[in-house]
């Protein structure tokens, strides 16, 4: 070994000294001093390092990270030489996975050990870790945006202490995978991967940031990092935050069952890039998502603690399971138009109703009953709306009912929240051609009531006091379930009757079902699924927006948002990166030749979203679990990856 | 009885097989002499026959007797030697399932739309007094093998027009869907199969007209027409009902870059089309194609038109308000998909002084009337009016279409070719039929089926393969639940149904088989409760079933149609016929007795009456012989 000397003391062979600091980057660590020539091998000078250190630890994830290079020295056979190391290297001895802060889609932070020296493992590690969720190359990893200013301290769900059986998958036990059992607060981390966070504080929503144009959309995808280049080569810190997103809008065999912590993830992606408008949507859309957002139905009433108060007493009309079903009051009734205040009972008529099988009758007066109805529909095929307002105590269905002349409206008043939940249930069904005996009748009549409780205690009032002891926090605030521009849009005294009009679409939806159909829809919108660059087009004097999807590239035209042109990826014969100029270089079938220069992102961004569709594309005829990362690398990667 | 009605059941089948047999050969110009082939005939008689049998016990004397009137219609005069040659030769061989491939290729031209309506809606009592015996039921079917349905199950006698003006009854399940009703044309018309045959619904009063999505429930469909109606099925082919999957380039690369109107379709190889649909349908969502641009508005209840800027999106179609962009923002929702249909509007230019002819209407598929609650818009050219009724059928049905359509192809015989495009996995049959309309979710809400073994598609195509050479007895092709072959249990108290639809009607008692044979059902309008229905041009079901069928005998041909078959007597009328009947066996036949009823509509073909006027006689001849 390096180091020997004459018996004055003089080295006679070719070392030199070595200085290694230990820790991680911190220029005040402590350092050791080694003697070594230029043909030490890296693992020798491991040891040497560790024999100076002279402390019992595990040494096994430290590496050596020479700073000038920005390089890990991974190589143990490799000589000093051939790294090209000579006496004025900074090198640190630390290791190779440090402390960081995941935000999750959901942007609950997460405290985990991320390996600071491989590119992909980072990413890779996940599905192990949150297990259920399959398909890790869709994601990847943000820088933090900059901060103007503080924000509030978030809780942050530690799981370094977590340690993983290696290699096989992970055990599922209690319902979760084993290594989230072992203590209540990681118990209470797997809960917040895999279920929907509460809505957020409109306040809060109100303050986030927005993107109000393209050009603002753009920002968001200037911060990813590199996946062919580890954390440390590309300036992350331990203890940093990193965000964690789906990336790639091509979502590969999303399945429920298997996959509980991807599809809330997802979902909760979805959901902010709808609540900060990051995508558009209409009205309609809005009251959707809003709806689905909602704890309610069966399957999703124990999530929001609203078991309290339902009132389950009598939800059943008739007490003999054999007879028909029927319900039989006093309301009142309006037709032909809209009633016309708000909350007067003007037009209105009171009559005996009687509501048997899908058909509703009404006649004059309880007496009347067995002759003639003054008019008899048949629910089937009609139109249920709700038109309530808890706090004013007016419970309407406004029914439209098709006949072969046209649609008939008639608006049904009833007294209390009970009657309502009752003759509502009764109307859906039948409206779906379903009677009260169907076995869902109670069911939907408790999900009416938890829905209407939700209101009664949430923004829906206005100035009117909660009713009741059981109102507690949790109520419905309608605003924390749209994006900011319908707050402006709508006093939630509106907004409410809306979201309870979708909602009655989506009560019976088990909170997967809604999650996923929340997801559905948002894949169903016209700008799902695009990520946008500004860049200049070669040949074009000013700047425009390139959107790239998993299946296409569109320009766009800054000022106006215009769609110019279309190119898809299945015509696409190559691509080309020309990394001293900046500028990729696209050509498609037919001679259609592109080229452009990335000005809001590195052009390696644009390339790496390329090959990474480019890449996701080629898992539908490969179908296997395994994931072909060369692959990926090559596609995504630049010419440094090789 | 027994015997009696063995004889007149035989005597029927017969006739159904000479029918066929004639209509086969309809679309040969030349008909070689009759030179009745028996066995070819038998085996189609027991295709026809099927059907009948599968809900034989549902029906009511005079809805038999529409099915026959109808079926009879089918048949000229030259089939009618045929048949008198049959009546004699070939009596007894009605079960001798001959394989014989017929001259198929003829029938294929014949289109066969079918129309009709019917009617028969009936709950099967088992207790019932002995109905009056229409021979016709006991006919010697074929042990019935399956269990009995349940025994509630309606039915309706659905007439469908064929392309060729002809007609065709065929018995319609309340559970068998469109697809099903198809593939029961396929076989009883020997057409190609491809996929763009399809049911065809058309509302003359309202002038629209759309398709039966192969997943629809025709009983439900029919059940909102009214009972006067005059709205008629058809059988024919569309291109247009499957164009996207097609050239799925044509609807979704329409690039909105280039703004001109070219009506070339752009050319696409078959692996980008692939994988096109494949992107379009397969994913986690549906993608509804980008569709927008500039249609004119209806306005309500008056025939003015205006411009405005719509747009297609999953959730619905939306318009840009005055002054406003076409941001998602500022959109304003102009229609949802969940309760309306799409239909093509027809001569709107003319009706309501539409800009063009190129009409799409969206209404509620209950209204039949006019109404402010009916859409009409207008669109510039053809191309676009389909681009956007395919559009919103993709919006409204989502994967669902898809399925429907890779059935189809798979039904079409087109299975190897659809395997090479390597496809085949995922095609989903469609799932037996049920009388919900499960098929119409919205496409968000669609969540991917499993992935069904491709061995199906190959059933399913082999089995299209063996339908096509003819080979195939026809009682194996329905797999549907929806086709009970006999209700065993009413069979052996051998009463058919009685006509009655209703208990009330029950009290009419019918008369014992012996003495008239062709037993009188009781008029079905008869009874107290009922006022005779006017005779509807169409009979429909009201919506829930419940209200009695309109008068049977007198549904059939809408009068705009010339063509069809008189609807079969009226079963009271029948003691009259008979009677009539031997006079009439004489050739030429006399004007059918069909037309002296009251209230039968007028314009069977001559050959028809005859054929009918044959029938009696024969029946008279067995009841003679019986007696």
């Amino acid at each position: 070994m390096a180091g020997m000397k004459t018996a004055s003391g003089d080295y006679i062979d070719s070392s030199w000294e070595l200085r290694v600091f230990v820790g991680e980057e911190d220029p005040e660590a402590e350092s050791v001093t080694l003697r070594v020539t230029g043909e030490s091998h890296i693992g020798g000078v491991l040891l040497k390092i560790v024999e100076e250190i002279n402390r019992k630890q595990d040494w096994s994830d430290h590496a050596i990270w020479w700073e000038q290079k920005r390089q890990w020295l991974l190589q143990t056979h490799w000589t000093l030489d051939k790294y090209g190391i000579l006496a004025d290297a900074r090198l640190f001895f630390g290791p190779q996975h440090r402390p960081v802060i995941l935000r999750l889609p959901n942007r609950r932070a997460l405290r985990l050990h991320a390996s600071f020296s491989n590119p992909r493992t980072v990413i890779l590690s996940l599905p192990q870790l949150f297990s259920g969720i399959r398909h890790p190359e869709e994601l990847s990893l943000l820088r933090k945006k900059k901060k103007k200013e503080k924000e509030p301290e978030e809780e942050v769900y530690d799981l370094t202490q977590v340690v993983l059986a290696g290699g096989v998958a992970p055990v599922l036990f209690r319902g979760m995978p084993a290594h989230f059992s072992d203590s209540a607060q990681t118990e209470a981390c797997y809960h917040m991967l895999s279920r929907p966070q509460p809505p957020p504080d409109p306040l809060l929503l109100q303050h986030l940031p927005r993107p109000s144009s393209l050009v603002d959309k753009t920002q968001l995808h200037s911060r990813w990092l590199d996946s062919s280049r580890c954390l440390m080569q590309q300036g992350v810190k331990a203890g940093d935050m990193l965000w964690l997103r789906f990336k790639y809008y091509s979502f590969f065999d999303l399945d429920p069952k298997t996959d509980p912590v991807r599809l809330t993830q997802l979902y909760e992606q979805a959901r902010w890039d709808l609540l900060l408008e990051e995508i558009d949507c209409t009205e309609e859309e809005m009251m959707v998502f809003a709806a689905l957002q909602v704890p309610g139905g069966p399957g999703r009433l124990g999530v929001a603690g609203v078991r309290a108060s339902i009132p389950l007493t009598p939800l059943l009309p008739q007490d003999s399971l054999t007879a028909i079903p029927e319900l039989k009051d006093h309301l009142r009734i309006f037709r032909d138009g809209s009633p016309a205040g708000e909350l007067t009972l003007k037009g209105y008529r009171q009559y005996w109703v009687l509501f048997k099988e899908t058909t509703l009758s009404y006649y004059k007066s309880q007496d009347e009953a067995p002759g003639d109805p003054i008019q008899q529909l048949n629910l089937k095929g009609c139109e249920v709306v709700p038109d309530v307002n808890v706090s004013g105590q007016k419970f309407c269905i406004k029914l439209l009912v098709p006949s072969p002349e046209g649609m008939s409206e008639l608006y049904l008043r009833c007294q209390d929240e009970q009657q309502y939940a009752r003759w509502m249930a009764g109307c859906r069904l039948a409206s779906k051609g379903r009677t009260m005996a169907d076995s869902s009748y109670a069911s939907e009549v408790q999900a009416i009531l938890a829905f209407l409780s939700l209101q009664r205690t949430g923004g829906g009032g206005s100035g009117n006091h909660p009713q009741g002891p059981d109102a507690s926090a949790e109520g419905l605030n309608p605003y924390g379930l749209v994006a900011p521009r319908f707050q402006r849009k709508f006093k939630a005294k509106q907004l409410t009757p809306r979201i309870l009009e979708a909602h009655q679409n989506v009560a019976q939806l088990s909170l997967t079902e809604a999650q996923l159909r929340f997801i559905q829809a948002w894949q169903s919108l016209p700008d799902f699924g695009i990520s946008y660059f500004m860049v200049r087009f070669k040949g074009s004097r000013k700047d425009e927006i390139l959107g790239i999807a998993n299946n296409r590239l569109i320009r766009i035209d800054l000022a106006v948002g215009d769609v110019v042109k279309t190119w898809r990826f299945s015509n696409m014969r190559q691509w080309n990166v020309n990394w001293d100029i900046r500028q990729v270089a696209i050509e498609f079938d037919e001679h259609i030749n592109v080229a452009f220069s990335c000005v809001s992102a590195s052009c390696r961004i644009v390339h790496e979203y390329i090959g990474g569709y480019i890449f996701l594309s080629t898992r539908e005829r490969a179908r296997g679990e395994e994931l072909d990362e060369d692959l990926f690398l090559q596609l995504t990667g630049g010419h440094e990856a090789f | 009885m027994g015997e009696s009605s063995d004889d007149i059941d035989q005597m029927f089948s017969t006739l159904l097989g000479e029918m066929d047999l004639l209509t086969q050969s309809l679309g040969v110009d030349t008909l070689p002499p009759p030179d009745p082939k028996p066995p070819r005939a038998e085996f189609n008689y027991s295709v026809g026959f099927k059907d009948l049998n599968e809900s034989l016990n549902a029906l009511e004397d005079q809805d038999l007797d529409a099915l026959m009137a109808d079926l009879v219609a089918d048949i000229s005069e030259a089939e009618q030697r045929t048949i008198q040659a049959q009546k004699e030769s070939s009596q007894n061989q009605h079960h001798s399932a001959s394989t014989e491939a017929s001259n198929f290729s003829g029938a294929a031209s014949l289109g066969y739309g079918a129309n009709v309506t019917a009617t028969s809606v009936s709950q099967y009592v088992d207790d019932l007094p002995p109905p009056p015996a229409d021979p016709v039921l006991d006919l010697p079917l074929p042990p019935p093998p399956p269990p009995p349905e349940p025994l509630s199950q309606v039915s309706l006698v659905v007439k469908v027009h064929m392309d060729d003006n002809s007609t065709k009854s065929l018995m319609v399940d309340e559970r068998q869907l469109a697809r099903d009703v198809l593939d029961n044309l396929f076989e009883k018309t020997h057409c190609d199969c491809n996929v763009d045959w399809c049911l065809y619904e058309i509302y003359p009063e309202l002038q629209i007209e759309r398709f039966f999505e192969d997943h629809e429930n025709v009983v439900e469909v029919l059940s909102d027409w009214t009972r006067d109606t005059e709205n008629k099925v058809l059988f024919l082919e569309k291109e247009e009902k499957y164009a996207v999957f097609k050239n799925p380039q044509n609807f979704y690369l329409n690039n909105k870059g280039k703004k001109e109107g070219k009506e070339t379709n752009e050319k696409m190889n078959a692996k980008n089309k692939e994988s096109l649909l494949e992107e379009s349908f397969c994913g986690t969502s549906v993608i509804v194609p980008e569709l927008e641009g500039a249609l004119y508005l209806k306005e309500d209840g008056k025939k003015s038109w205006k411009r405005r800027y719509f747009l297609l999106r999953a959730s619905g179609i939306y318009y840009v308000p005055k002054g406003k962009t076409k941001t998602s923002r500022d959109l304003a929702c102009f229609i949802q998909f969940e309760n309306v249909n799409i239909y093509y509007g027809i001569q709107c230019k003319m009706k309501y002084k539409a800009p063009t002819d190129y009409c799409f209407v969206l209404k509620h598929p209950q209204i039949q009337k006019e109404s402010q609650y009916i859409k009409y818009l207008c669109c510039d050219d053809a191309r676009t009016l389909n681009q956007w009724v395919m559009g919103i059928r993709i919006a409204k049905y989502g994967k669902t279409l898809y399925d429907n359509y890779q059935r189809a192809m798979a039904r079409a015989g087109l299975a190897s070719r659809w395997t090479s495009l390597g496809t085949v996995n995922a095609v989903t049959p469609a799932q037996p039929c049920t009388g919900l309309k499960t098929g119409a979710t919205q496409p968000n809400g669609q969540i991917p089926q499993a992935v069904h073994a491709a061995s199906a598609v190959l059933e399913e195509a082999q089995r299209q393969a063996e339908t096509a050479k003819e080979k195939r007895p026809a009682p194996g092709n329905h797999r549907e639940p929806a086709a009970p072959r006999a209700h065993p249990a009413p069979r052996a108290s051998l009463p058919p149904p009685p006509p009655v639809r209703r208990s009330s009607d029950t009290g009419g008692s019918p008369a014992p088989p012996d003495d008239f044979l062709p037993p009188p059902p009781p008029p079905p309008l008869g009874d107290a409760e009922l006022p005779p229905p006017p005779p509807p041009e169409l009979a429909d079901s009201p919506p829930d079933f419940v209200p009695p069928p309109p008068p049977p005998p007198v549904l059939a041909g809408d009068p705009g149609s010339a063509l069809p078959p008189p609807p079969p007597p009226p079963p009271s009328l029948r003691p009259e016929c008979a009677g009539p009947s031997p006079t009439v066996a004489k050739r030429p036949p006399m004007p059918p007795k069909r037309h002296d009823n009251p209230g039968l509509p007028a314009g069977g073909g001559s050959g028809e009456q005859d054929f009918m006027s044959d029938l009696m006689k024969a029946l008279q001849k067995k009841r003679g012989n019986m007696s």
